[in-house]
């Protein structure tokens, strides 16, 4: 017993202490948010971004490049209030780690809310933390306008206050890619179908395999597989037995690194295996593998779409590029749209905001996204090849930077 | 379905369950000595995997190099782990020790990854060598695999060997069989557990090159791997090595049929209901007949 005779009093200490530091880390942390009327207070947008765990890897300086946009929206002088005479007001995010856990983004979008008291929340990504957090902007009625949660149904749930800028939209995620299919010679006249187990990408493929039938192409294969499988034997032998013109990989990038490389390795022929998500992180894994794969692209600095400038600018300082991190444009587009519906609705009002946001249309450097009822975007993509080592826009040909190598050379 | 299809995903299980059998051979040989489930035994491959990677990415070093490099490493590391952090415990009561042991391994499981993960990224790494590739009929085996295959068995060979005709083979039986009989006959104890925990996280190393040289590897994905070297020992027999190799090839045939026949989502499930079957199956564990 003699040992634990400080215990009550080193208990003592450690409630002071712990009381101490949530007092501090409270103050300190809590973001002043602009009140209703007021036209000197910052407007704050509350988000999270996937910073560590299975996501990290696709929103790298997310961060940093949030901190670079707010500066430069408020270096051309903020958010502009009619509510103020037309005055400005500056912008700043309350930012946290959602560690690509729903339960954790639940969490922080709780505390920006109740705790953090922000105005408007912006983010989360990816479809997983898109379907638990909405719930959470319901209840506080705090519009939202989520980032890359691409998957429809999500959208579909009656809410009221909840918008998104996945770029691309699944309805029109391939549009471009299938539409070049039907201008390419030789044409294609099957298609394989690989699809990561993911809500998003699933979504993808149940979509595009009923487009591609419905254009004429003969779906011969469609293989799910899972994020942690690494022997791909078993599916690269179905699709040899099934000898596709075409093999549509539809994946997160770092999955699908195995996949590539053993496509290669096994020797699969076809015209073309297109990739959902043909990034600047798979090249970097893959490196020569990817040399003739088409993929697609949201946006790129040579389309002069509003905004491009200001976001080149924020891509610039922040040292990325839309082909190393293709989810940037949704990011910034889901910032970019709660700025326009804010100056829309003339004040910080959330439900004025609301009404702005609803079935509205917004500016976005790849052009308008226009939101439907459900608050759901219309945003598609550039179709890409890698050629000599080098990102080409291939499709549509009047903004293509290169023709289309078809056959692809390298699948031959 | 066609032959080749079939064949294709053998040859695929045949190299992919001899990487596993590698694997479980270390684990086997660490709790056939030490008596300790090392939960931390498949991430060794999956770090030493990485750093392999990273020496490939950095200086373009040739493979056999990378192993003479990492191996020893990791042997020393994995001697320095048992006597600094798992030898202590042995003080303990049983049940303090096994508590402490599950705590320590799992711990090092964790931080491992996660140190990993900081350190050089959470993303999937390989060394992908591009190799000449022999085709019969439809199916195709690159000069890379074969090479596996190849040092899979020399493995298999030498460890075997080592453990029957050297002294060090024989004071890891008398251990396993009866410690202190061994140590009244010479062999100290303490000594021959810390060399069989470097010999078996080293044999772990050798797997990591191997397999790094067809599969990616990524900071988090060693627990999945212990569970399978659990199911091939708990299968092929603790100590029995040729039983491992053919446990865990008959694992990676298993896999790779389930994924051809039924789902590649369904293969990493196959370990487990393996190893649950046999549990239910024989509850005193198989016999294998010798001789």
């Amino acid at each position: 017993m003699k040992r634990f005779k400080h215990m009550p009093q080193f208990l003592t200490w450690l409630t002071g202490i712990t009381a101490a530091i949530a007092t501090v880390g409270f103050a300190v942390s809590t973001p002043a948010n602009a009140k209703i009327g007021s036209c000197t207070e910052p407007i704050v947008f509350g988000t999270t971004i996937s910073e560590s765990g299975p996501f990290s890897t696709l929103t790298s300086n997310w961060r940093k490049m949030t901190e670079i946009f707010a500066e430069e929206i408020n270096k051309e002088g903020g958010i502009k209030l009619a509510s103020c005479g037309g005055k400005s007001v500056p912008l700043k995010f309350a930012i946290y780690d959602d560690q690509s856990v729903p339960a954790t983004a639940v969490q922080l979008y709780e505390r920006m809310a109740s705790v953090d008291q922000v105005d408007f929340f912006v983010g989360p990504d990816w479809s997983s933390l898109g379907g638990p957090v909405p719930p959470i902007a319901e209840r506080h009625g705090i519009p939202i306008v989520m980032g890359n949660v691409a998957t429809p149904s999500l959208y579909q749930r009656g809410y009221k206050w909840v918008w998104g800028t996945p770029a691309p939209a699944v309805p029109r995620w391939s549009e471009r890619y299938f539409d070049m299919l039907t201008h390419v010679q030789p044409k294609p006249q099957t298609i394989f179908f690989l699809t990561h187990d993911n809500p998003v990408m699933k979504a993808i493929t149940a979509f595009w395999s009923r487009k591609a039938a419905a254009q004429g192409l003969k779906v011969v294969g469609e293989e799910t597989f899972s994020a942690d499988l690494k022997d791909f034997t078993a599916l690269i032998a179905k699709v040899r037995g099934a000898k596709p013109d075409i093999v549509y990989l539809s994946s997160f990038d770092n999955p699908s690194v195995p996949l590539v490389q053993q496509l290669r390795q096994l020797k699969v022929h076809a015209m073309d295996v297109h990739h959902t998500m043909l990034t600047g992180a798979l090249a970097k894994q893959v490196g020569n593998d990817l040399e003739g794969m088409t993929g697609e692209l949201t946006w790129f600095p040579s389309v002069k779409g509003p905004y491009a400038d200001l976001f080149d600018r924020v891509m610039q300082r922040t040292g990325i590029t839309m082909f190393d991190s293709i989810w940037t444009l949704a990011r910034l587009d889901s910032y970019i749209v709660m700025i326009q519906a804010i100056e829309k609705a003339g004040s910080v009002d959330r439900e004025k905001v609301q009404k702005a946001l609803y079935k509205g249309t917004f500016k976005s450097p790849a052009g308008d996204i226009v939101f439907d009822e459900h608050g759901f975007p219309d945003t598609g993509a550039f179709t890409i090849q890698m050629q000599n080592g080098k990102v080409q826009v291939i499709w549509p040909p009047d903004v293509a930077t290169a023709k289309p190598m078809w056959p692809s050379p390298t699948w031959q | 379905m066609s032959i080749d299809v079939v064949l294709q995903v053998l040859v695929g299980g045949i190299l992919v369950g001899g990487l596993y059998a590698l694997v479980a051979f270390g684990l086997s040989l660490i709790y056939g000595v030490v008596r300790i489930l090392n939960f931390a035994h498949g991430t060794i491959l999956a770090v030493t995997g990485v750093a392999a990677s990273l020496i490939f990415a950095r200086w373009q070093l040739s493979p056999v190099l990378i192993f003479i490099l990492l191996v020893p490493s990791v042997f020393l590391l994995g001697a320095v782990f048992y006597r600094g952090l798992l030898h202590p415990l042995e003080r303990r009561s049983p049940l303090e020790a096994t508590i402490g042991t599950v705590l320590v391994t799992v711990g090092a499981l964790l931080i491992l990854s996660d140190v990993t993960a900081v350190l050089a990224g959470p993303t999937q790494r390989n060394i992908m060598l591009r190799s000449p590739v022999i085709e019969v009929g439809n199916i195709v085996i690159s000069v890379t695999q074969l090479a596996i295959l190849a040092a899979i068995v020399v493995m298999t060979l030498v460890i075997h060997a080592i453990l029957k005709a050297t002294w060090f083979g024989l004071a890891v039986r008398a251990v396993t069989q009866e410690p202190i009989a061994a140590e009244l006959c010479g062999a100290r104890s303490l000594q021959v557990k810390t060399l069989t925990f470097g010999v078996g996280s080293a044999t772990v190393a050798i797997a990591a090159v191997l397999y790094v040289l067809t599969f990616p590897v990524d900071p988090y994905m060693g627990f999945g791997l212990t569970v399978k070297a659990f199911t091939i020992i708990v299968v092929g027999g603790i100590g029995n090595l040729p039983g491992a190799l053919i446990v865990g090839v008959l694992l990676g045939v298993a896999e790779g049929l389930v994924g051809l026949f039924w789902g590649p989502e369904w293969s990493p499930a196959i370990s487990v209901i393996l190893l649950l079957l046999i549990l239910v199956a024989f509850p005193a564990g198989i016999r294998w007949r010798r001789g």
